[in-house]
């Protein structure tokens, strides 16, 4: 059921001004020039790129998987990063081991990228745990559910970095940038706001990646600006960009010249990655009230996973045998996560006791105890789900 | 041994521990330059440095936010918020994040964060700078509310509190930042954080304060006993936890309790130590648990402020009540 | 091995509880993969694809397209035995088991489980109790089974014992010590180990009800035995001690006797003559309107008349008093006003005038004040008459009254006299219209003529309900008693 809204932005109005939009990469899959930004990708072989395309396509199954998981009901909740694999996958790859990741929740092709197995991010979808993961494992926070707070956290990280000093020395596994992850309805909230003040004011080491995929649940951009996103940086007084987000190359281009310019010393960038959200905001929205399937193909013609293939098909860079092998192993990636999902064990309901604080309080471990009495009181446990 | 002002002794204490661990930092408004609007901050800047002691963007939310992002990097901020009544714009970080952060990571993470808020009324001031907005902290899972009521406990309590690797909400009860006394600086603290003292002993009635309040029930106290009437008085000091062993003790001997607080009654630190105390000494009580505590409305101008603070009076009227039972 | 896996319905939109089958995608007997889509569900929320979480053979749709089931209803079931069938799982989504519904019980259906279709829940045919605005009422919902019963009544209370320690730590001072203001409160640091001054009821446990019946009651709780659970002193021991002899007063400094050494307070049950009495005079003085009259008489002939009598033959054996020749000028007074010996029957709607006089006679007795009366006393002699009285009063004060003898009265005498007194206003007896109080009869100075004797004067007062006898009647009749007695011989008059 579609349903006719005009609440798809008119092509032309301002916050989609597309012109600026860095491309290397049309969705034909021919490569354009671009001198800005080619050097920074100078590095990038035939190899890697189809380490991108096995990226894209895990990423994205994953995530359908995960989608597919929630239908199934082993999952509360998943949200879906369909269409934006390329922002994530591009960006994910131009980051250092030593730099750090504020992710919102939708980033789960920058876990991949960095290295988090994709298990892990079912645990707060499933309602066993609020992150399975050690942040300090991967350099990869957890994912913070309230809209734009994590872009604090993420100038506050910035702020540590200058002051352990590991800005601008020149060594290359040693300075160290930050990234945070945002919507383009976060640019709405004050908090992302004050992160590019203190950002700004403090030089921070940041870089403040926007995916902007058009839509915060059912309002569109028009909602959250006047002006394109990119542009906004400038009032705070530093560099905005916008990416062609389905682009993993320019992707990886612009974001490694962001965390460049951080790591140097030179202060934070915003990068908007414009891009579109194919599917629902989460499994319990159903998109087809407030937007039209025609948006929908036309963004499909711009897939980023499309025009990788198509890139290594035209260059000779890839074969028959080597998408397929990718696909067997999205399938057993998928079982993997199947069989994981299931498995899950729910938490001990006591062990909600635990990191309250790191100092327990004697109240605290009396009602943990009351907790603990109670259950045992009954002659059968609550059926397990 | 020297004689401090509670703001000069909280001054003394953030001295000690930014030169005891050099990853203590001071961030808020106005603290560096200018010390702090109450001078809490003086000095230290030019001591410890602009990197160390941060004069931030006036966005309170931004301060918590980014002191949360300088701990998980391995520091320990101390945040002022300048005023009582501007913690709330910050207050969803602190709610949704400082508090959470230990749980949802599983333990993983850690925020040993400081938010230091002057509070209270009694100034004279405009609106938003006379509020008690402990409550809300108090009830919030995950974090720790100490408020300190003199200046020795205010030079050792800042200490322990940055000390802690759980987040504290460190009221000072700015009416009080004058007040002075003896503070032994080489000493070592008489208590532990999350403990509460009986200030003075007494057996007729049990009277709980924190903060602004204990000077104000111990002027009552000296009142009463004028009267033939023996008032045990105890600084809580910690408001979350509570350290309700003390008060159980003397209730169970008194048999009566009065908790008196600037906050507003409903909902404040007084229902929840009238419920515990009722739960746990119910076979002790002679009266029931009442409280003497500002009204429920806002902070009213500061005209009619000294009747809407309980004072001397309204202390021993509540006192009066639970004797008459 | 052939499983049978059962997929339930899951809440796809965090917090849906139902949804309904639009279309099925799939039939039975068809070969499905995992993920496949099998059919489309509309929600509250949206319409939503679902895919498969087994691959196999469709073994039976459970649901009817059009129906709408619960969250948690089996749905489809998939019969796996070709390779990389997924296992069979529980939803994960949180569903409580509905009532009912297989799994209820609190029994786990594990994996692998052979899982019997349950018949769809059949809907209610009776009414289901609704409360405005918040739906329909689920009846049977019930608390789970328990292994021991969680809230012990008989448990202790947790400050038992650190009460009876407070107080066993707690010195008794006599005054307090009092922190000088300009102290710094902080070198007053006193915790547990300090002695601690303590009122005298320290350590006792009772809760604020019983500690207030305490109080009411006057006992010291410190002195009452406590028997309830955990050391505390219940209702019924404050009760207990309060029933018992000397009980202190709260904060009360006496040693606790009463005058002559004797216990403070004796305590009588309200019972037998009492209790009949209180009731009596209660129902009695709140019922009839009570008048008293009162007249002062020279009763000297009457006296000198009983002496008389009392030497003579007649009543060489009789007792005569001048109670006696009271009651017989009552007797025969009451034939010239009748209507003082009347009684008010509200039922019937009338006052009945009774020609007859069932004169009654209060006596004191160790068991309490009784009113005897005599029947038919206008009958009798002045003879007769002393010796009924005589008798009745002998017969009272041995508690020997017969039942009949104790009711229907009609007027009354009350000799306060015998004790020194000099008139009263006596309460009737109920059902009675009149009672005269015959006071002390005693040698005072009396105007004859124009001089001054020494004469024997008594005072007649007549209670008389208002009800029944004006004031010119009560008036009349009880001057006419008083006549009598002043003048005997006036009842030659008047019979």
């Amino acid at each position: 059921m579609t349903v006719e809204t005009d609440a798809t932005p008119p092509a032309g109005s301002p916050a989609h001004d597309e012109h600026e939009l860095v491309q290397l990469l049309t969705p034909e899959g021919e490569r354009i020039p671009n001198p800005e930004y080619e050097p920074l990708i100078a590095d990038v072989t035939e190899d890697h790129v189809r380490g991108f395309y096995r990226d894209l396509v895990l990423a994205r199954r994953v995530d359908t998987e995960a989608v597919a998981l929630q239908r199934h009901g082993e999952l509360g909740l998943w949200a879906s990063l369909l269409g934006q694999e390329a922002a994530q996958v591009g960006s994910g790859r131009a980051l250092r081991p030593q730099d750090h990741v504020f992710p919102t929740y939708r980033e789960h092709g920058v876990a991949w990228c960095r290295g988090v197995d994709p298990g892990l991010l079912l645990g707060l979808f499933r309602g066993v745990d609020q992150g399975s993961w050690d942040p300090r494992e991967n350099n990869f926070h957890l994912y913070t559910i309230v809209i734009g707070a994590q872009t604090l956290h993420a100038t506050g990280y910035a702020m540590g970095v200058q002051r352990d000093g590991a800005v601008g020395t020149g060594d290359p596994d040693r300075d160290a940038a930050v990234i945070a992850y945002f919507g383009d309805g976060a640019t709405s909230q004050g908090d992302v706001n004050e992160a590019f003040i203190w950002a700004a004011v403090t030089n921070a080491p940041v870089v403040f990646f926007c995916q902007n995929n058009q839509w915060a649940i059912s309002e569109p951009l028009e909602r959250q600006t006047r002006i394109p996103l990119y542009k906004r940086a400038a009032g705070f007084g530093f560099p905005g960009i916008r990416v062609d987000g389905n682009d993993v190359l320019a992707c990886l281009a612009v974001t490694r010249a962001a965390l460049h310019r951080a790591r140097e010393g030179e202060g934070p960038t915003l990068v908007e990655a414009y891009t579109y959200r194919m599917g629902a905001h989460t499994t319990t929205d159903d998109p087809t009230r407030y937007r039209l399937a025609a948006d929908l193909e036309h963004w499909k013609l711009k897939d980023p996973i499309e025009r990788v293939k198509a890139y290594l098909t035209r260059t000779g860079g890839a074969d028959h045998e080597f998408f397929e092998s990718v696909e067997a192993e999205a399938e057993d990636l998928a079982e993997h996560l199947r069989t994981y999902c299931r498995e899950l064990p729910d938490p001990l309901p006591t062990s909600i006791f635990d990191h309250v604080f790191v100092e327990p309080t004697p109240a605290l471990l009396e009602q943990r105890d009351e907790m603990a009495a109670y259950l045992a009181s009954f002659v059968t446990e609550e059926a397990h789900r | 041994m020297t004689e401090m002002a509670l703001g000069k002794a909280i001054n003394a204490g953030l001295r000690r521990a930014m030169e005891g661990d050099a990853k203590v930092l001071v961030m808020g408004e106005d603290v560096g330059k200018l010390g702090g609007v109450f001078r809490v901050t003086d000095g230290l800047q030019k001591d410890f440095g602009e990197d160390r002691v941060i004069d931030t963007p006036l966005a309170e939310s931004g301060i918590i936010g980014t002191a949360v992002g300088l701990a998980l990097r391995g520091y320990r901020p101390v945040c002022e918020i300048q005023f009582d009544g501007f913690v709330f714009p910050g207050y969803d970080q602190i709610v949704s994040q400082v508090a959470k952060m230990h749980f949802r990571s599983a333990g993983r993470l850690r925020v040993p964060i400081v938010i230091r808020i002057p509070f209270g009324g009694g100034i004279g001031a405009v609106e938003h700078h006379s509020e008690s907005p402990e409550g809300y902290f108090v009830h919030t899972p995950g974090l720790k509310v100490v408020a300190v009521s003199n200046p020795l406990d205010a030079y050792w309590m800042i200490q322990q509190a940055i000390a802690l690797d759980d987040p504290v909400l460190f009221f000072e009860p700015k009416r009080r930042y004058w007040d002075k006394a003896e503070v032994d600086e080489d000493g070592s603290p008489a208590l532990p954080l999350a403990a509460a003292r009986v200030v003075q002993a007494g057996t007729d009635a049990t009277v709980v304060a924190y903060g602004p309040m204990v000077r104000t029930c111990l002027d009552a106290a000296a009142a009463a006993a004028e009267e033939g009437q023996s008032l045990e008085v105890i600084d809580l000091r910690s408001l979350s936890p509570l350290d309700m062993p003390v008060l159980h003790d003397s209730v169970r001997k008194t048999g009566r309790c009065v908790v008196v607080h600037e906050a507003q009654r409903t909902l404040g630190v007084g229902g929840e130590i009238a419920a515990r105390v009722t739960e746990e000494c119910f076979y002790s009580l002679e009266a029931p648990v009442l409280r003497v505590t500002g009204y429920d409305t806002p902070y009213p101008p500061s005209r009619v402020e000294e009747e809407y603070l309980p004072d001397l009076d309204r202390v021993l009227d509540g006192v009066d009540r639970v004797l008459a039972f | 091995m052939s499983d049978v896996s059962q997929f339930k319905l899951p809440d796809v939109g965090e917090g849906l509880t139902e949804a309904e089958i639009v279309s099925w995608k799939v039939k039975v007997g068809d070969t499905i993969k995992v993920n496949d889509v099998i059919v489309e569900i509309e929600t509250a929320k949206s319409l939503v694809e679902l895919p498969s979480p087994y691959g196999g053979i469709v073994d039976g749709l459970l649901v009817e397209e059009g129906q709408t089931v619960p969250v948690g209803t089996p749905i489809i079931a998939v019969r796996s035995g070709s390779a990389g069938a997924a296992p069979p799982a529980e939803p994960a989504v949180e569903q409580r088991a509905e009532p009912g519904e297989p799994g209820s019980a609190g029994v786990v259906g594990g994996p692998g489980e052979d899982m019997v279709p349950p018949p769809v829940p059949a809907e209610p045919e009776e009414r289901q109790a609704v409360l405005v605005g918040y739906g329909p009422r689920s009846t049977t919902a019930r608390r789970r089974p328990r292994k021991h019963t969680p809230i012990d009544p008989a448990a202790a209370p947790a400050e038992a014992s650190a009460a009876l320690t407070a107080a066993f730590n707690a010195v008794d001072h006599s005054e307090v010590a009092v922190a000088e203001p300009d102290t710094p409160p902080l070198r007053q640091d006193q915790r547990v180990e300090a002695a601690e001054p303590a009122p005298a009821a320290a350590g006792v446990l009772a809760k604020p009800p019983v500690r207030k019946l305490a109080k009411d009651l006057g006992v010291d709780l410190s002195t009452v035995v406590p028997s309830g659970p955990g050391r505390t002193v219940t209702r019924a021991d404050v009760e207990g001690k309060a029933g018992e002899a000397p009980t202190k007063a709260v904060g009360a400094r006496t040693t606790g006797a009463g005058w002559d050494g004797q216990p403070r307070e004796e305590r009588i049950p309200i019972r037998s003559v009492r209790k009949a009495t209180a009731a009596a005079v209660v129902q009695s003085a709140f019922t009839a309107p009570h008048v008293t009259e009162f007249v002062t008489v020279d009763v000297t002939r009457t006296m000198r008349l009983v002496r008389r009598l009392r030497e003579s033959r007649e009543f060489r054996d009789v007792r005569l008093s001048p109670l006696a020749v009271l009651a017989r000028a009552m007797c025969i007074a009451v034939r010239r006003t009748p209507e003082v010996n009347a009684r008010w029957d509200a039922q019937a709607g009338a006052i009945v005038v009774q020609r007859y006089v069932n004169l009654g006679i209060a006596a004191a007795t160790p068991r309490g004040l009784v009113v005897p009366n005599i029947k038919d006393a206008d009958q009798l002699s002045l003879r007769d008459l002393a010796i009924a009285i005589n008798s009745l009063a002998a017969t009272a004060r041995e508690g020997r009254t017969a039942p009949p003898d104790m009711t229907a009265g009609t007027m009354s005498i009350t000799n306060v006299g015998v004790f020194g007194v000099d008139t009263g206003t006596p309460i009737l007896p109920p059902g009675e219209s009149a009672i005269m109080a015959f006071g002390a009869v005693r040698k005072q100075p009396w105007v004859q003529g124009n001089k001054v004797r020494p004469r024997w004067v008594t005072t007649l007062a007549l209670s008389f309900d208002h009800r029944l006898v004006d004031g010119e009647q009560g008036s009349r009749f009880l001057a006419d008693v008083a006549a009598i007695l002043e003048d005997p011989a006036q009842a030659l008059v008047w019979v």
